[in-house]
This record gives structure tokens, sequence and C-alpha cells, in this order.
């Protein structure tokens, strides 16, 4: 839910003071929400800070790996030095009071990195290449990060708020002597 | 024997049948109709319907489905076809035998449908030609059924096929 | 092939499986490389039902999209209507009425139900069971009558809408649902007796594609593939929504982690499944079927045409940037859809339509895994492994 409340010391939940204790400069931004707990986190530290809430804090299950486009999110792009792509991790743990833990990692369009997380995850590796194909980031360490929803030739990243909803006419061409199934 | 080879035919003392041998292939044709059904998405299940126990599509000589192209003369293309897709549509196309008839089976294949992006192909009549449309998302198995049934009258009338006046 | 002989050759082969063909339902393609019958390496493909659904998502407004919800899983278009709806409750802050709560579990439930029965006939059609088929079509089609009286369509229901259901249930539903729940545990009989002693459908599922907990949950899986391993996750007992938390029902969980538990979990899910549908109609609320707001629920079509009001209220709600407008912000919310979590992730920016819909479908994952429980098996077993999952591929491609 939406109403994000100032979180003081004595309200927090025992996970976020944990994480606010182990890296206090990596947290940008951290607010409870109705099913768990929603954290910004620098890049540098995001995949240090995945791994803890792994091992650590045994958020085991990894829930979903996507992106947001945030071009013509005014409030996002100001909060977070008009970074233009928020990565979203949904993390659960099958145990503990704080089920759901949602973090996000600002990125910037002139340096479209993120570190892989599927040395941790294995059932990452297909969410990085669906957001690879769908915004164009990139994911350092992946094993074969190619596109995995649209064909291989394809060009352009679909879910970028530049790209159409109609395409730029791929529906319409086909080569198909050249296309094998 | 409930044959009816139309007006041609008169059965005369006994027990010939004269008839052209057009009359008696469309008859053979219409009358075992071996789809090869083309299931995407959706429309699928309702095809599925169509030839599980209620409505049994076997009435109408269709049971025989195939799912190789080699094998059949009927393809019914139910569901939505990406760009992805469209290529293995058309080489499935192009594998099947002539005479060969195609059924459009709901709005995403005969227009794109409610789906109007970038990767979905608005209507499966730019690349292949399309005998029968079934309107519907998804269409009902009766009129599944009513397709096949049409497909049948076009054979019976001896008209070819759309896709080999094309050819 | 018998037992014992020699199978390897030593040679590779590469074997294309998909997208078109009758075992991948659907649009699924798989890359075989093969020694002999052993797999030694499965790439599975995905992306030939690629729809556009999240692109869609910002371009249709709240209500408009559960019409899109029905086509992206096909076998339980019900179950992916209430995910959304709640999702964009939660967003909105509202909770609906009791009724509709109970009607909506009641629909979800049933749901589920068609589901696993279309899995069921569909997985054993695979290896070779023909009347399992038939016998669960026979079924599945009473369902779809009571779905086709109660929402208007057999298939692509639509039915919940942004702060309830379109319209009540009909009279007469409780009749209908009632014989159908009494007689289903029978007809699941009848599959019990055809199939789960049955030696060829035990040996060709037993010990197949097993996967331990542990990789279960590294592969993100959820719903009956991860409770056959053993798991006992269930997202409407783990995070009760709705008014799961007043039902009483059992979670099913296997052992190995094989084909043969995912098909005893899933028949015992139906079981299951009948007990909530059961104690739903016993306790069945009365009042409103939907949240009496005027800026959220359409009025009805008598008040519409025939009161000012109504006519004002009916063109706030369709006119854009009137409708339903969440505030600002962000939310994930997850359901136990017939094949696990079904998540979804909608970020406002507080106008009618939103910002960005992201659906976590649980199939993706599914598939994803399928390499490790295949490497290693026969080559026949990819269709009983691939069968036992259920993939959906306009869930999978979204
Ligand atoms: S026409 Fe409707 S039911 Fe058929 S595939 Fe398209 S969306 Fe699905």
């Amino acid at each position: 839910m939406n109403e994000e409340k100032e979180l003081t010391e004595e309200t927090q939940p025992l996970v976020l003071k944990r994480l606010r204790e182990k890296f206090p400069d990596a947290l940008l931004a951290d607010a409870e929400v109705s099913n768990g707990i929603s954290i910004v986190v620098n890049k540098e530290n995001s995949y240090a800070f995945l791994e803890y809430l792994k091992t650590e804090l045994a958020y085991t299950l990894l829930v979903d790996i996507t992106a947001v486009d945030n071009s013509n999110l005014e409030s996002e792009l100001l909060q977070y030095d008009y970074a233009r792509f928020m990565v979203v991790y949904q993390l659960y743990t099958f145990e503990g009071e704080t089920q759901r833990i949602r973090v996000k990692v600002p990125v910037h369009e002139k340096d479209l990195k993120v570190p892989s997380v599927t040395s941790l995850w294995k059932g990452a590796n297909w969410l990085e290449r669906e957001t690879y194909d769908m915004f164009g980031i990139d994911f350092e360490g992946h094993p074969d990060l190619c596109r995995i929803l649209m064909p291989d030739d394809f060009e352009g990243h679909p879910l970028r708020k530049d790209y159409p909803l109609r395409g730029r006419g791929e529906r319409e061409r086909f080569n198909f002597d050249k296309q094998n199934a | 024997m409930g044959l009816d080879f139309g007006h041609r035919a008169e059965p005369t003392d006994g027990n010939i049948l004269t008839t052209t041998i057009d009359k008696v292939v469309n008859w053979g044709r219409r009358n075992s109709l071996w789809p090869m059904p083309f299931g995407t998405a959706c429309c699928a299940i309702e095809m599925m319907a169509t030839l599980a126990s209620k409505y049994d599509l076997s009435r109408f000589g269709s049971e025989a489905i195939r799912f190789s192209p080699r094998q059949s003369d009927l393809l019914i293309v139910s569901g939505r076809i990406s760009i992805k897709m469209m290529p293995v549509l058309k080489r499935i196309y192009d594998q099947m035998p002539d005479p060969k008839w195609v059924i459009s089976m709901g709005a995403c294949a005969s227009c794109g449908g409610v789906f109007d992006t970038y990767t979905l192909i608005q209507g499966v009549d730019q690349f292949l030609p399309v005998d029968v449309y079934i309107p519907g998302c998804p269409p009902r198995p009766e009129d599944l059924i009513d397709a096949v049934m049409q497909v049948q009258r076009q054979i019976d009338k001896g008209a070819l096929p759309k896709g080999s006046e094309v050819a | 092939m018998q037992a014992g002989m020699e199978r390897t050759t030593g040679e590779k082969m590469v074997l294309n499986f998909g997208p078109q063909h009758p075992a991948t339902h659907g649009t699924l393609r798989i890359v075989l490389e093969l020694d002999g019958e052993t797999v030694l390496k499965a790439t599975p493909h995905a992306g030939y039902l690629h729809t556009g659904f999240e692109k869609l998502g910002e371009h249709l407004d709240y209500n408009q999209y559960i019409v899109v919800t029905d086509r992206m899983n096909y076998l339980s278009p019900l179950s992916n209507n209430f995910g959304y709806v709640l999702a964009v409750e939660q967003l909105l802050g509202i909770e609906v009425p009791k009724r509709c709560q109970y009607i909506r579990i009641l629909m979800a439930e049933l749901s589920r139900l068609a589901d696993h029965l279309l899995w069921l006939g569909t997985a054993a059609l695979d290896l070779g069971a023909f009347s399992v088929f038939l016998y669960s079509f026979r079924e599945r089609e009473k369902l779809y009558s009571i779905f086709e009286k109660t929402t208007g369509a057999r298939l692509t229901t639509s039915y919940t809408r942004v702060g309830g259901v379109f319209r009540d249930l009909y009279d007469g539903f409780e009749t209908d649902v009632r014989d159908f729940i009494t007689n289903l545990p029978k007809a699941l009989k009848e599959t019990h007796t055809l199939l789960t002693r049955n030696r060829i459908w035990m040996d060709r599922t037993k010990g197949v594609g097993a996967i331990s907990p542990e990789e279960a949950i590294n592969y993100g899986l959820t719903g009956p593939c991860l409770r056959a391993t053993g798991v006992s996750h269930d997202i409407r007992k783990a995070e009760p929504y709705s008014s799961y938390n007043e039902m009483k029902f059992e979670v099913p969980v296997g052992t190995n982690g094989d084909v043969y538990d995912r098909y005893l979990v899933r028949m015992e899910e139906m079981i299951q499944s009948c007990r909530i549908v059961e104690q739903a109609l016993d306790n069945l609320p009365d009042g409103p079927f939907s949240v009496e707001d005027n800026k959220i629920m359409l009025p009805h079509k008598s008040d519409a045409y025939g009161h000012i009001e109504g006519l004002i209220h009916h063109f706030k709600i369709v006119m854009d940037g009137h409708g339903v407008q969440p505030p600002l912000g962000d939310h994930y919310c997850a359901t136990e859809s017939p094949n696990g979590e079904l998540g979804f992730y909608i970020v406002s920016d507080g106008s009618g339509t939103a910002y960005r819909i992201r659906i976590r479908p649980p199939s993706f994952f599914h598939f994803q895994a399928l390499p490790h429980m295949l490497e290693g098996g026969m080559v026949s077993d990819t269709v009983a492994v691939l069968g036992s999952l259920n993939v959906i591929a306009g869930e999978l491609d979204r």
C-alpha cells in the first residue's frame, strides 16, 4: 500500500534494522509497505546486499526481477539523480515476520550495467534475460545474456517508454526466405 | 446408402452409379478432412473442447487430428500469432500437401483481436490464404464446427481453396 | 526399449522439439541434445506467444486491463482476474465487501478445478491415456456452463471489476455448484482407478523429472510443483488474502518432487478446492457484491439510464482521467493461482492508466527449470515432465 510510514527506531522491522547496520551507506531509501519492506540500494552494493539477504536473512526465494523505465515519472527521476531505469527484485522468505522484500536499484542510462545474481539464484537466469530483452539493461556476469521473448534479430527494447506500442513496423515485414524456424 | 453425388448421378438398373471422378473425390475429401491444429493460445483450448467429449468433432469426419502437416489438408490457426511464430506457421503451411484449406479461428488469428501490439501479427491473412474466418474471442465450439462445415460445403461445390488460386 | 539395453552410442544428436508439437501444448520449444536415448542437454526456448501484455498495461485503464488478464492464463482466467484486481485494490487501499470476497474465492477455486482438470486430461493424453482426457473434459464442460451462466462467457470471463464483481451470482448457482462438487470426487475416483496404481502410468511417472526442495526453491518454483517436493508453501495459507483465512483446507505435499507426486498433489488439491467451495457456499454472506463507491464501481445499468446522478457517475468512471486512479506509488501483490505464485507488480503515476504493470508468471520459472529435470533422463520422459509442469504459453510469454 502507499502510505509508506516513516520508520522510527522502535517500529522498524528487525530485518530492516540489521540491513541498516550492515549497509549504512548503501541504502538510499527504505519504507514499510503492506506486505513487507521496500528498499532502494545503490548499484555498487546491490550484489552484496542481495547476497546478504539470501544467505544471512533467509530470503531464499527469488520471486521476480524486472525493471521500470522512469523516464516519464518525474518524482522518481528527481529523487534518484535522473537514473532512467530502476531494476526491481522481489524476494520472499519462508521464515520470519517480514515475508517480502522489494529491492530497487537505480541505473543510469549512460551506464546500463547491473551485477548479475545468477550465481545466487538459478531462477535469475531467465529473469535477467527478459529484463535485458525488454529494457536493454546489461547484467554483468550473466552466463548467456541474449533475447528471450523477442526474435534474435529484433531491434529495440519494447518496454522502454520511447518504444511505441504498435512497434516500428516489425509485424508487417518478414523475409521468409531468410528466416528459418 | 445416403450417397448424394448431385444431379449427374443416375442410378441405372441394378448397382451401377454413374458420376464424375471429381464428385467422388470431393465426396471423399469433404468427409475426411484431416485437421492440422495450429493452436497457440486460448482459442486452442476451445478447439480442444470441440474435439473432446461434448462437442465431438468426429461426427463431421474430422477427428483424425494430425500433428504432422504432411498428413493433413485443413490448417486450423487458432490463437495469437507473434512475429516469432509467423515463420513457423508459414513453414507448416508450405509443408502441407495440396489441396489445403485454412481456417482462421478467433479474433487474434483473423485480425489481431484485442492485442494491437508490437509483436502480434494483425491477421494471418496477410501471409496465408484463409478460406474461412471464425469471429469470436474465443469462438464457441459450435462456431468451429460450423466453420468445418463451411469448408465441406465449399468442397462440395467443387471450389478450390484460396491457396491454390494464389499459387 | 528394454531395460538394461545399451542405449548410448557415443554420438550426439540434436532434436528440435516444438514449437508446434502436440505435447508442447501450444508454443513451447525445446532443443534436445541426445546421445542415443539419453538427454544430454535440454534448452528450452520461450517467446513464441509473446503478446506484449505488459506494454499494453501502460495503455489501457485499470478496468480495461482485466480483459487482458483472461487471455494470459486461459486455463483459469478467473484466478487471473482475481489476482489482478486484488493488486489494484490494494494499491487503492480499498477492501471489497465480504460477499464479494466469497464470490471471488468461489470462482477462483472453481477455476482451480478447471485448470487441474484440463491439466489432468492433457498430461494423461500425452502419455497415451486418451480416456482420461475425455473424462476430465466431461467434468470441465460442466464448469464451463457454470462459468457461462455466471459471467456470460465460457473461457474469457472478465468477471471481476476493481472494487467488486460485475454482477451477482445467478439464481440456482448454489444447486449447480453443489451438484458439481458432489459429483467431482466420484469422477476423480474413476481417474484414480485408471491411473494411480496403473503399472504403465507409474513406470512412466515415478522417479521421472525429480527435483529436490532446495533446487526447486533455487529455481523459483511455486505452486503444485514446489509442493510436490515436500515444501508446504501455499500463499493462501502463508499470506491469506481476501477471506482465505476463514476457510479450512489442507495443503497437500509430495515427497519426491517427481511427475507422479505432482500428479498426486494436483489430484488432492482438487478435493481440497471442493472443500473450500463447499464452505464458501455454506457461509456465503448476504449484502452488496461490490463496493458502494460511485467513484470506483460503475452504477447499475438501470441507474445509468434512469437517473441523472447514475449517468454522471457512469460518465465519470469511463472518461479518461476520472475513473479509478490509484495514488502515486507501487505495489506487489501475489496470489496462489492454480499453477503457483501469480504476482502483479503495479507502478502508478496517479493517473487512470498504470505506469507499469509487471506480471510474475509461475510458468516462466517452471519452464526454466525444465533442463534440470530432463538432463540425464530418457528422451521419452520429456513429454511426461513437460506435461506435469503445466506450462501455459500465454502466461510464460505474456
Ligand atoms: S481470439 Fe481471444 S480467445 Fe482466441 S486466442 Fe485471441 S484472445 Fe485468445
